[in-house]
C-alpha cells in the first residue's frame, strides 16, 4: 500500500508538473506573444499570416522553430508546406526571429493552444468602422448640424414668443371693450401681487445701494461665469474627435489584434514626436489584409485609400502611382510656447500611453480624452514619483536625497514645476 | 579702490553729451508716444485724437479682441511622410559634415537639419576650425532662405528651361574659337570642380580658366613665386609664435582664413594651463578687432607700411650683421620698431611676421624679415601651404583688356561677382557688352547676373555636392543638406554640360575624382567613411625651410612711402567681420550685426580720427564727398573712431549693394561701395590712395551705432591687468567687492547648477557668438529705424571698451584731462565683453515681476516665460546689466519688417525647438535651455550621467577663442565649477552650509592644480557690489605688455586691495555679529 501510495505521489507529481510548467509558459508566452508577434498574427482569426490556433497540430514542434528563426530558409529548402504557405500569403516575409530560444517558441505555442477566443466581433481585416462606433466617441465641437439646429430652433422661439404677445395683447384689448361695455363683469381692483407684495420691500430700499448692489452682483456672477468659462472651455478642446480621411480604427488595431503602439508610432520613445505612422508603414501588414470578407470580396475601402496614398496597385501588386500624403486631423494641439517630449515621458517616465490619451484601445475615434490644460499637466508632475533607482542619470541626486532620507521624490520636488522645462 | 583706469564706448559717453545722458537715464531710449497719441492738437500721427475718440478706440478694441475671441479653434493638420526616409525622425535633429561655402577659407562644418531642412551650421571639430565658425558662416544658412534668390536659369532676366539654355550657349560656344573663352572663378580649392573646368578647357581647345578674388593675396603668391619660387599663400602657425607682429593683417577677423588663425592665436593667449602667453604686436592704420586684441598697437599711416617694414628689416639686418636696405630711417613712438626687432630677435624661430598690404614688394619685405628669423618650417609652412587664396589679380586685368579688345569672345563667370567688386566697373562692363557670350552662375540676382547675357543658377553649397582641399592634404566634402529649393543647377554640372557631356552628374565625378586620387580598392568604405565624417587628412610631411632668393626693391618702397606725407589724407578700404566682400549683402542678420568695433549697423562710413576730422571741421553725423583719382562717392557718413590713424579715411569694403538688396534691405542701408576706390597696382589690386579729396555735402544722418545702447554708466564692467602683475599677484586686477551679507536665503540647487564664464583675455569681439545665437534662437531682426531707437533684439552683445594708454605715465581719469590728451585718440587700448543674461542667483529682475512671468529654475536659470508675459516691462527697468529685450512689434509678421521672417522660405531657418515670440512680451538668454533639456534627455534615455560637455551653448559653440565656458557648477569635475571655485566663498559660510558642501569643495579643490588656481584667481563677476550673484563670471583680461613706468603704483595697488580685502573681512565679521544681536545700522557700512 504504502509503495502505491507513494507511486501515486510521484504520478500525481508527474501529471500536475506539466500543468505548472505550463502555467508559467503561459504567462511568459503570452507577453512575447503579443511583444513579438501580434502585428502579423493572431490566434483565432486570419491577419497578415494565418490564425495560429491549433498551429501544433498541424506542423511539428521542431518545424516551428525552424520557421520562426528564420522561415525564407525553410522554404528556401522547398519544404512543400512552407512553399504552399508563403503562396498563400502573397509572399509576405515573416520577420525572422533569431533571438528568440527555442524554450520561449515553446512558450508561445503553450499560450497560443490556450488562448481564449475573445469576446468582441472575430472579423478580420480593419477599417470599414461602422456608424455606431463613431457616435460611441463623444461628439465633438463644431458639428453643423447642431448649430443649424440651433438656429432653427431660436428662430422658432422668437416667431412663437412674437405670436404669444400679440394674442396677448389682442385678448387684454378684447377684455378692455368687454370691461367698458359691461363694467360688471371687470374684475374687483385691489393691489396686485407686484403692488401688494413686493413694492412695500423695495419702496424701502435706498435707490443708490440697491442698483451698486445689483450691480455688484451680476458682476460678480458674470466673472465668476467668466473664469469658469475661460478656464475650462477656451482653447480646450477635450473631447474634441474630428473625422479623419480615413476611419481608422485604434479599437480593432490596438484592442482586438493588440498591436503594440509603438508598431506604428515608432518614434515615441526617441523623439518628441509619437508621429503619426507614415503610410508605407501601414502596407507592412496591409499589403495583405484587405478585409475582403467584409465587403463581398472586394478591398475595403479605407485600406483602398491607404493604397491610393502610397500608390500601389493591388491587383499588379506594384507600387507604380502617384504618392499623396494623408492629411489627418491633428487632434491633441498643444500651443507653440509649450514644449512636450513624448521620450522624456515615455522611455524616462515610464508611463502609459494612456495615461494621458485615454483607453486608446477602446476608441474606434479617437478623441481628447483630457483637458491637456497646465493644470492637468501639474497634477500629474505633483504626484507622480520620480524613479531614480532605475536610471544612472539620477545617481548623483538620488544619493543626496537619500542621505536626507528622503525615499521618494515626486517630479515637482526634482524641478518638475520650473518654467523653463516646458516653455522656452 | 576701483580701476583707476576709465573705460568708455564712445566719444558721446566720453563728452558725456546731454543725449547720452538723458538716454541713459531711461532704460527705454523712446517711451511710447502717448501724450502725442492722446492730444487734441497733436499732429505727429494726424489722429488728433480727443477723450471720446480714446473711447471709442478703446470700445472698439473690448469689441473686436471679444469677437476675435469667439473664433473657432482652427482646424490642423498632421501629416505624415508617406514613405519615411530611413534617418530621419521627426523631432530629432540630424547632421551633415559639410564644408562651409560662405568664403574661400573652406572650414569644415556640421549642417543640423530638423526634418529636412538645415536650420544651424556649425564647426567641425576635427578639422582646421576645430568646431568654430565665424559669423559670416554661421549667418550662411540664412541665405539659402533668401527669397530673392534666381528662381530659374535666366536669359537676359527673362526665364527659360534648362535645355534651352543649353543648346543656346552650345551653340555659342561653337562659333567662338577656343582661345577665345575664358572661364573666371574665384579661388578654386575642390580638385573635383577644377577637373570639371579643365575638363571643359580641354572641350574648347585653347580656353583658360581665370581665378579672380574680390579681396585677393594676389601679392603674397607672387612674393613667394619671387622669394622661394613657389607660387603659393604658405600656411602660418600662429599657435607656436610666441612674438606675433602684424602689419595691417587683420587675422584673427577677415585676413585670408580667420576662424583657423584665432584657433592658433588662442592656444597661446588662454592662461588655464600655464602662466605664459604670446605676445601680438599690431601696426594697423584703422583699428581692426586684430589690433584690439594686440598687446601693443601702433598706428601708422597706409603708405608707411613698407617703410615701417624695411626699417624693421634694417634693425634685424642690424642685429644679424647681414646687409641693409636703402630707404630712410623711420621710427614710431616709444622706438617701437627698434624693440620689435629686438623681441622678435629673441624669439628667432619662433616668431612670426605677416602683413595685409596686396603689394608685391612689401611682402617680398615681409618674407625676408622672416626668412631672417628662421621662421620658414617653423611658423611658416610653405610645403603643406593654403589653397584658400589662389587669384591673381593681373590676370583678371589683362582679361578685362582682352574683351575689350576682342581677344575674348565668350567668358563663364563661376560665381563671381566682378560687375560689382572689380576696380574698373565701367571697363568690365564695356568689355562684356562687347562679348558674343556671357554666362553667369550667380545664385542670387547680383551685379554680374544683370550684366551676363545667360545666368545658370548655381545650388546654394548647402544643396551642392564638392570636394575641397583648402590646405594640402586636408581634405573635406560637401553634401547636400535639403533639395534644390529653386530651379537650379549645380555649376559644374553645367561646365560639362557645355563641355559636351551628356549625363553630367556631379557626385560621380567628385567620385571618380577621388578614386584616381586615392585609388579604388575598398573606395565604398573609404567614401562613406570620409562622407560621414565630412574630411579626410592625410598627415602632412615635414615643412622645409627654402632658401630665400628675392630681392627687395627699396626704391619702390620708399616712392610708396613717398605718396602720403605728413598731413597728407590718405584713404584706405578694409573688410567688416559681418560683410566681408559683400557677397552676402541680403542676409539680414549679417547686416544688423553691429560692427565690433564701431558697433554700426546697416552702414558702411568714412571712419576718421578724431583730430582730423577736427581738422576738416567734421562731426559724427556728416555727410561727406570722398573722391580719389580712380572713383568717387558722393555721400557717406562720417564716424570718428578712436584709434584710428591720423590723416587717414577707411571705409568698408562689400556695402552698396542696393541693387541686389531687397525690398525691405535697401530701405534700411544706405551704404556704399567701396571698390570703387581700389585700383592695380604692379599688377595687384590695392587701394592706395594719395589725392584724396574729401567735401561736406550734408549734415545730420545718424548711424545706427549701439555702442552706447545698454550703458552700465561707467561701472567697472571690465577688469584688466598685465602679464606681469598678473604673475606677480594671481588677484591682480581683480579686487572682489562682494558683500557677504545678503537679504536672500540661499538655495540648496542639489542637481545641476548651470554657469558660465567667460575669458576676456581670449575674446576678439568677431561677433560670431551673436549671431550663433541669433540663428539658434530665433532672434527677429528689427532694421536700422529700430536699431536707432535702441531696440536691438540680439540676446547676447559684445561691449566694446575703449581706455587709454598709459603713455604719460599718468592715468587720464577725468575729462578736463582727456581733453588734453586728445592725441591719444589714436592710441586707444580695446576690450570686448560679452554680455548676455548673468542669470543672477538673486535676481532683481525676479522680484518685480507681477505676473510671475521670469522665476528662478531649481536649475539656477533665470527662466523667461513668453506666455505668462504681459510686458510691463519693469523688469527690463530692473536688470543691472540691460539684457532684457521687449518685443515691440510682431517681428515675424508685419510688414515693415520684411527681412527674413515674413516670409515662408525665410521662416525655414526658425529652430522648432524654441519659441518665436509676439509682440509685447520681454525676451533674453536663456542659456540655450533647450539645448540643456536636450542634453539631459539624451543622458537619461542612455541611462548615463550627464557628463560635462554634454551641453554647449551656442555661443560656446561658435566661439573661435574658445573664450565661453558653460557647464554644471555642481559637478566638481567640470570646467566651469573649477572657474567658480571661491576659497573665500566657503570660508564665509556657516557651519551648516560648510559640513553639506564640503565634499564638493574638497574634490574641486584636490582637483585644481596650482596653476589652474591662479587662473580661476582671475574670475569676476559683474557689478559685484549689488550682490545678485550672477551665474556668468568673467576672467581679468590680462595684456602682455610691459609696463615698467607704473610699476611703483602697481605695488600700491596690491597694498591697497590686500588692506581693503582685510579691512571688509573685518568689516563682515562685525556686521555679522551685530546682525545676530539685531539689525545693525547697515547705512553706516557703504562699501
Amino acid at each position: 500500500m504504502k509503495i502505491s501510495f507513494r507511486l501515486l505521489l510521484v504520478l500525481s507529481a508527474f501529471a500536475l508538473a506539466p500543468v505548472f510548467t505550463t502555467a508559467q509558459n503561459v504567462e511568459e508566452g503570452k507577453k512575447l506573444f503579443e511583444a513579438n508577434c501580434t502585428s502579423c498574427h493572431q490566434v483565432h482569426s486570419e491577419v497578415v499570416g494565418p490564425a495560429l490556433k491549433d498551429v501544433d497540430k498541424r506542423r511539428d514542434e521542431a518545424w516551428i522553430i525552424k520557421w520562426v528563426k528564420n522561415s525564407q530558409a525553410v522554404i528556401k529548402s522547398e519544404d512543400p508546406y512552407a512553399v504552399a504557405l508563403a503562396n498563400k500569403f502573397n509572399n509576405s516575409v515573416m520577420t525572422s526571429f533569431g533571438s528568440l530560444k527555442d524554450a520561449e517558441i515553446k512558450s508561445i505555442l503553450a499560450y497560443i493552444k490556450t488562448a481564449p477566443v475573445p469576446a468582441g466581433p472575430t472579423a478580420g481585416g480593419g477599417g470599414g468602422t461602422d456608424s455606431t462606433d463613431v457616435n460611441n466617441g463623444p461628439s465633438g465641437g463644431g458639428n453643423m448640424n447642431n448649430s443649424t439646429m440651433l438656429m432653427i430652433l431660436l428662430g422658432l422661439a422668437f416667431v412663437l414668443g412674437l405670436t404669444s404677445i400679440l394674442l396677448g395683447r389682442v385678448a387684454a384689448s378684447l377684455k378692455g371693450t368687454l370691461y367698458t361695455a359691461q363694467p360688471e363683469l371687470a374684475p374687483e381692483e385691489g393691489p396686485g401681487f407686484w403692488d401688494g407684495t413686493f413694492w412695500p420691500w423695495v419702496s424701502r430700499w435706498n435707490k443708490t445701494v440697491a442698483t451698486i448692489s445689483f450691480m455688484l452682483c451680476f458682476v460678480f456672477l458674470y466673472c465668476y461665469w467668466g473664469f469658469g468659462y475661460a478656464n475650462t472651455e477656451i482653447g480646450v478642446q477635450k473631447g474634441y474627435a474630428p473625422a479623419q480621411p480615413i476611419n481608422y480604427s485604434h479599437k480593432i488595431h490596438a484592442g482586438q489584434y493588440k498591436i503594440q503602439c509603438q508598431y506604428c508610432h515608432s518614434t515615441v520613445e526617441k523623439s518628441k514626436q509619437a508621429s503619426i505612422p507614415s503610410p508605407s508603414t501601414c502596407m507592412n501588414c496591409h499589403v495583405a489584409v484587405q478585409a475582403k470578407d467584409k465587403y463581398a470580396g472586394k478591398i475595403s475601402p479605407e485600406i483602398m485609400k491607404i493604397y491610393n496614398a502610397v500608390g500601389y496597385n493591388p491587383e499588379t501588386k506594384k507600387y507604380d502611382g502617384p504618392q499623396k500624403p494623408i492629411k489627418w486631423v491633428r487632434i491633441h494641439n498643444l500651443p507653440d510656447f509649450a514644449y512636450f517630449n513624448h521620450s522624456q515621458h515615455v522611455k524616462v517616465g515610464k508611463i502609459a500611453c494612456q495615461k494621458c490619451h485615454g483607453d486608446i484601445q477602446n476608441m474606434s475615434v479617437v478623441y481628447q480624452k483630457n483637458t491637456l490644460q497646465m493644470g492637468w499637466c501639474i497634477e500629474c508632475h505633483r504626484e507622480s514619483k520620480v524613479d531614480m533607482a532605475n536610471n544612472k542619470y539620477y545617481e548623483k541626486i538620488h544619493a543626496k536625497y537619500k542621505a536626507l532620507g528622503k525615499k521618494e521624490v515626486s517630479v515637482a520636488e526634482n524641478g518638475g514645476l520650473d518654467c523653463s522645462k516646458c516653455h522656452y | 579702490m576701483e580701476n583707476q583706469k576709465q573705460y568708455w564706448r564712445g566719444l558721446e559717453e566720453l563728452n558725456t553729451s546731454p543725449e547720452f545722458v538723458s538716454n541713459s537715464k531711461n532704460e527705454f531710449m523712446e517711451g511710447l508716444p502717448l501724450d502725442e497719441v492722446l492730444n487734441e492738437n497733436s499732429s505727429t500721427f494726424g489722429l488728433a485724437s480727443n477723450r471720446r475718440d480714446f473711447l471709442k478706440f478703446f470700445g472698439f478694441s473690448i469689441g473686436a479682441v471679444a469677437l476675435a475671441a469667439c473664433n473657432k479653434a482652427p482646424v490642423k493638420n498632421a501629416i505624415p511622410y508617406v514613405v519615411k526616409p530611413e534617418n530621419i525622425t521627426p523631432g530629432v535633429p540630424l547632421y551633415y559634415a559639410s564644408t562651409c561655402g560662405a568664403c574661400s577659407s573652406g572650414c569644415g562644418i556640421l549642417v543640423k537639419t530638423r526634418e529636412g531642412r538645415p536650420i544651424k551650421v556649425d564647426g567641425n571639430e576635427n578639422t582646421f576650425n576645430k568646431g568654430a565658425l565665424c559669423a559670416q558662416g554661421q549667418a550662411s544658412v540664412l541665405s539659402l532662405y533668401d527669397n530673392d534668390r534666381i528662381k530659374s536659369p535666366l536669359m537676359g532676366t527673362q526665364s527659360l528651361e534648362w535645355k534651352k539654355l543649353d543648346t543656346d550657349i552650345a551653340t555659342q560656344l561653337k562659333t567662338i574659337d577656343g582661345s577665345k573663352i575664358r572661364v573666371v572663378s574665384g579661388t578654386i580649392n575642390s580638385p573635383s570642380t577644377q577637373r570639371a573646368i579643365d575638363t571643359f578647357i580641354k572641350a574648347h581647345k585653347g580656353a583658360e580658366h581665370i581665378t579672380y578674388d574680390a579681396i585677393s593675396s594676389s601679392a603674397i603668391i607672387k612674393a613667394n613665386e619671387e622669394s622661394f619660387g613657389k607660387a603659393v599663400v604658405p600656411s602660418y602657425d600662429f599657435g607656436k609664435a610666441e612674438v606675433i607682429v602684424s602689419f595691417g593683417a587683420d587675422f584673427l577677423g577677415t585676413w585670408i582664413s580667420p576662424v583657423e588663425y584665432t584657433k592658433q592665436w588662442v592656444e597661446n593667449r588662454k592662461l588655464n594651463k600655464k602662466k605664459t602667453m604670446s605676445r601680438h604686436i599690431q601696426f594697423e592704420s584703422n583699428l581692426s578687432i586684430t589690433g584690439s586684441s594686440a598687446d601693443m598697437r601702433l598706428p601708422i599711416k597706409p603708405s608707411q607700411q613698407g617703410l615701417a617694414l624695411a626699417n624693421l628689416y634694417n634693425r634685424l639686418a642690424d642685429i644679424n650683421g647681414s646687409s641693409k636696405l636703402d630707404v630712410q630711417q623711420f621710427e614710431l613712438p616709444l622706438d617701437a620698431i627698434k624693440n620689435t626687432a629686438n623681441e622678435l630677435w629673441a624669439k628667432k624661430g619662433a616668431c612670426l611676421v605677416v602683413s595685409g598690404s596686396n603689394d608685391v614688394d612689401v611682402q617680398i619685405l615681409v618674407n625676408g624679415i622672416n626668412t631672417m628669423l628662421g621662421n620658414y618650417g617653423k611658423t611658416i609652412d610653405l610645403d603643406n601651404h593654403s589653397n584658400q587664396r589662389k587669384g591673381i589679380d593681373s590676370n583678371f586685368d589683362k582679361l578685362v583688356e582682352d574683351m575689350n579688345s576682342g581677344a575674348v569672345e565668350g567668358v563663364i563667370f563661376y560665381n563671381v561677382n566682378p560687375a560689382y567688386n572689380y576696380h574698373n566697373i565701367a571697363k568690365l562692363s564695356s568689355g562684356i557688352k562687347k562679348l558674343k557670350l556671357s554666362v553667369g552662375t550667380s545664385y542670387n540676382m547680383d551685379e554680374t547676373a544683370k550684366m551676363v547675357k545667360y545666368t545658370a543658377p548655381d545650388h546654394h553649397y548647402l544643396e551642392s555636392w564638392n570636394d575641397h582641399e583648402a590646405k594640402v592634404g586636408h581634405y573635406t566634402l560637401t553634401q547636400p543638406t535639403i533639395t534644390r529649393i529653386f530651379n537650379t543647377r549645380q555649376a559644374q554640372e553645367s561646365l560639362l554640360i557645355w563641355a559636351g557631356w551628356e549625363n553630367a552628374d556631379f557626385y560621380t565625378f567628385i567620385q571618380d575624382t577621388w578614386k584616381e586620387n586615392f585609388g579604388s580598392d575598398n573606395f565604398v568604405t573609404f567614401w562613406n567613411q570620409t562622407l560621414h565624417n565630412g574630411y579626410y587628412i592625410k598627415t602632412a610631411g615635414e615643412a622645409s625651410a627654402p632658401s630665400f632668393k628675392g630681392t627687395v626693391k627699396a626704391e619702390t618702397i620708399t616712392a610708396s612711402a613717398n605718396t602720403g606725407g605728413k598731413g597728407k589724407l590718405e584713404l584706405m578700404t578694409y573688410e567688416k567681420v559681418s560683410m566681408g566682400d559683400g557677397s552676402q549683402a541680403n542676409n539680414p542678420w549679417l547686416q544688423e550685426l553691429p560692427d565690433p568695433i564701431s558697433k554700426v549697423s546697416w552702414d558702411n562710413y568714412a571712419v576718421i580720427n578724431k583730430s582730423t576730422a577736427d581738422g576738416l571741421n567734421l562731426t559724427d553725423g556728416d555727410n561727406i564727398s570722398v573722391s580719389t583719382g580712380h572713383g568717387k562717392i558722393e555721400s557717406i557718413p562720417v564716424l570718428i573712431q578712436p584709434g584710428m590713424v591720423k590723416d587717414t579715411v577707411a571705409i568698408a569694403l562689400g556695402y552698396g549693394r542696393i541693387d541686389a538688396n531687397r525690398e525691405a534691405m535697401k530701405k534700411e542701408s544706405s551704404g556704399k561701395n567701396a571698390f570703387v576706390f581700389r585700383t592695380s597696382r604692379n599688377g595687384h589690386t590695392t587701394c592706395l590712395s594719395s589725392d584724396v579729396k574729401i567735401a561736406k555735402v550734408g549734415t545730420g544722418y545718424t548711424l545706427a551705432q549701439t555702442q552706447t545702447h545698454h550703458t552700465i554708466e561707467g561701472r567697472n564692467m571690465v577688469k584688466e591687468t598685465t602679464l606681469d602683475r598678473w604673475t606677480a599677484d594671481p588677484l591682480s586686477g581683480n579686487k572682489s567687492m562682494s558683500h557677504i551679507v545678503s537679504l536672500w536665503d540661499e538655495k540648496d540647487y542639489k542637481g545641476h547648477r548651470w554657469a558660465m564664464a567667460i575669458d576676456l583675455n581670449a575674446c576678439t569681439g568677431c561677433g560670431s557668438c551673436v549671431i550663433a545665437c541669433q540663428a539658434e534662437n530665433n532672434v527677429a531682426v528689427v532694421g536700422r529705424e529700430e536699431v536707432l531707437k535702441g531696440r536691438e533684439m540680439h540676446w547676447m552683445r559684445i561691449d566694446r571698451y575703449y581706455s587709454f594708454t598709459d603713455k604719460n605715465k599718468k592715468k587720464s581719469t577725468k575729462e578736463k584731462e582727456i581733453a588734453k590728451n586728445v592725441d591719444d585718440f589714436e592710441n586707444v587700448t580695446v576690450a570686448f565683453q560679452p554680455v548676455m543674461c548673468q542669470h543672477c542667483t538673486h535676481a532683481s529682475c525676479e522680484t518685480v515681476c507681477p505676473v510671475l512671468a521670469t522665476t528662478h529654475s531649481s536649475e539656477g536659470l533665470n527662466q523667461m516665460t513668453y506666455n505668462r508675459c504681459i510686458g510691463t516691462k519693469y523688469c527690463a527697468n530692473n536688470c543691472a546689466y540691460k539684457v532684457r529685450r521687449f518685443n515691440w512689434f510682431r517681428y515675424f509678421d508685419n510688414d515693415k519688417f520684411d527681412f527674413n521672417l515674413n516670409n515662408d522660405l525665410g521662416r525655414m531657418v526658425i529652430n522648432p525647438d524654441v519659441t518665436v515670440r509676439s509682440r509685447g512680451v520681454m525676451e533674453k538668454c536663456s542659456f540655450c535651455v533647450q539645448r540643456i533639456q536636450s542634453g539631459k534627455l539624451s543622458a537619461k534615455r542612455e541611462n548615463r550621467a550627464l557628463v560635462d560637455g554634454d551641453v554647449k551653448t551656442a555661443c560656446q559653440q561658435a566661439c573661435p577663442a574658445n573664450a565661453i565656458v558653460f557647464g554644471d557648477r555642481n559637478d566638481p569635475n567640470s570646467e566651469i565649477s573649477k572657474l567658480f571655485y571661491n576659497d573665500r566663498e566657503y570660508s564665509l559660510m556657516t557651519d551648516d552650509e560648510k559640513e553639506s558642501s564640503k565634499e564638493y569643495f574638497n574634490t574641486l579643490k584636490a582637483s585644481l592644480k596650482p596653476e589652474e588656481l591662479s587662473n580661476v584667481a582671475r574670475s569676476y563677476a559683474l557689478l559685484e557690489e549689488i550682490n545678485v550673484k550672477p551665474s556668468v563670471k568673467y576672467q581679468v583680461k590680462v595684456r602682455n605688455r610691459k609696463d615698467d613706468s607704473i610699476k611703483d603704483e602697481l605695488d600700491l595697488d596690491i597694498k591697497l586691495a590686500k588692506e581693503a580685502e582685510i579691512h571688509h573681512a573685518r568689516e563682515h565679521a562685525k556686521h555679522a555679529a551685530q546682525d545676530a544681536e539685531g539689525h545693525g545700522k547697515e547705512e553706516k557700512h557703504g562699501h
